[in-house]
């Protein structure tokens, strides 16, 4: 598997300096501390609770670890930009031309700082990026709306002001899971080089057809 | 919320939705013109009165209306009823009219999710949604389908057009304000 080069972005927040890199890699990550508080809270479990999920994510073709790192040491956020599971539906747009942000989380401690744009930032320099269609699919039960005090229809607002500035809009999709609860987002980014024609078979396979 | 929204429907049909616009008045016009005369009767307004369709297009009276749009007509009228001050200040009322033609393709659940974005956008709490039981069956199913529940039923309570009376079903539903909903 061929390696890209990695970016690199520094952020100074009122709890120290950052760096958010891109395309870190397994052995990387391994060599890095993970926040005690990517666990598991009253009503809200992250969606990486291990490191090694992380490593294991960044074995992966084409795939961004995106990492915001404290003190060169510690993980306070990530971000995963992968392509889909072969039996989700995103998938089914051939050859690889979805890939999803598959995660993006920050620390609670750390949130309110503007990392979590920093890390979007990072996973949209992939070289790839204007050939793909990038995808986001927010659920709210996977939110902290807790540990932010926002209600689900703030969050989903949230989102959507998060990944507006990097192209990303909101699109209607009959996939059942997103249907499941209004509060549901997806959102997607076109890139410059993918053809009307795929852009035409996306529309459908939103709605689980063939054109 | 960002419109135009592109939908595909059940039968590949290819719709968008938009909000109505002053522009629209006589396209809406025509689109009443083509819904039955039995589906008219059980309206609260008077869609062949052309200083309803006007106030709607103006967006009179806090009413807030969408439109799904094929091929240039309108096949589909959405409105969201709001009240800008006291005690129903908190609810909207919803009311879906889709042709004949493009009913039990999902099309009034496309519309009806969209309201509820709106709802939640201007801090609603609830929706309510009134259903003429046996004749709004298939509208009744998709409500359930969207969280809203059974908040009344009024026996014998309207009227059709031979002298038959009919239970009115009132749905409602709960807009989420925090994580103790879910």
């Amino acid at each position: 598997m061929g390696r890209y080069v990695q970016n690199e972005i520094f952020l100074s927040t009122t709890l120290g300096e950052l760096r958010i890199r891109s395309f870190c890699q397994p052995e990387d990550i391994r060599k890095l501390g993970f926040d005690r508080q990517f666990g598991t809270h009253a009503h809200y479990r992250s969606l990486y609770t291990k490191r090694e999920s992380l490593e294991r994510k960044a074995e992966q073709p084409d795939t961004s670890v995106v990492l915001a790192i404290a003190d060169s040491t510690h993980i306070v956020g990530f971000g995963v930009l992968a392509y889909p599971d072969p039996e989700e539906r995103w998938a089914g747009l051939h050859p690889q031309v979805m890939m999803e942000v598959n995660a993006i989380e920050v620390s609670r401690q750390w949130r309110s700082r503007k990392i979590a744009k920093g890390i979007i930032q990072m996973m949209m320099v992939h070289p790839l990026i204007e050939e793909k269609i990038g995808y986001f699919v927010g659920y709210s039960w996977t939110w902290d709306l807790d540990g932010n005090r926002m209600s689900a229809q703030q969050y989903r607002q949230m989102m959507a002001n998060l990944f507006e500035p990097f192209g990303f809009q909101e699109y209607q999709t009959n996939e059942p899971n997103i249907c499941l609860r209004p509060e549901n987002i997806f959102m997607a980014r076109i890139g410059e080089r993918v053809s009307k024609d795929v852009q035409n078979q996306f529309k459908w396979l939103r709605f689980g057809m063939t054109p | 919320m960002r419109y135009p929204k592109e939908l595909v429907l059940k039968n590949c049909t290819e719709v968008v939705i938009r909000p109505l616009t002053e522009q629209d008045e006589q396209a809406l016009r025509d689109f009443y013109g083509q819904v039955s005369e039995e589906d008219r009767w059980f309206m609260r307004f008077n869609v062949m009165d052309p200083a309803v369709i006007r106030g709607w297009v103006q967006g009179k009276d806090d009413v807030y209306s969408i439109v799904a749009e094929c091929s240039g007509q309108i096949a589909a009228h959405a409105r969201l009823h709001t009240h800008a001050y006291g005690c129903y200040h908190h609810q909207g009322r919803l009311r879906i009219i889709v042709l004949p033609e493009f009913r039990q393709k999902r099309l009034g659940s496309w519309m009806l999710l969209d309201l509820i974005h709106l709802s939640m956008e201007k801090g609603l709490r609830e929706l309510r949604a009134d259903f003429v039981v046996g004749i709004e069956d298939a509208a009744i199913e998709a409500a359930y389908k969207l969280d809203f529940f059974k908040k009344a039923v009024l026996e014998d309570f309207i009227i059709d057009p031979l002298g038959q009376l009919h239970d009115l079903l009132i749905m409602t539903k709960r807009l989420h304000k925090d994580w103790g909903d879910f």
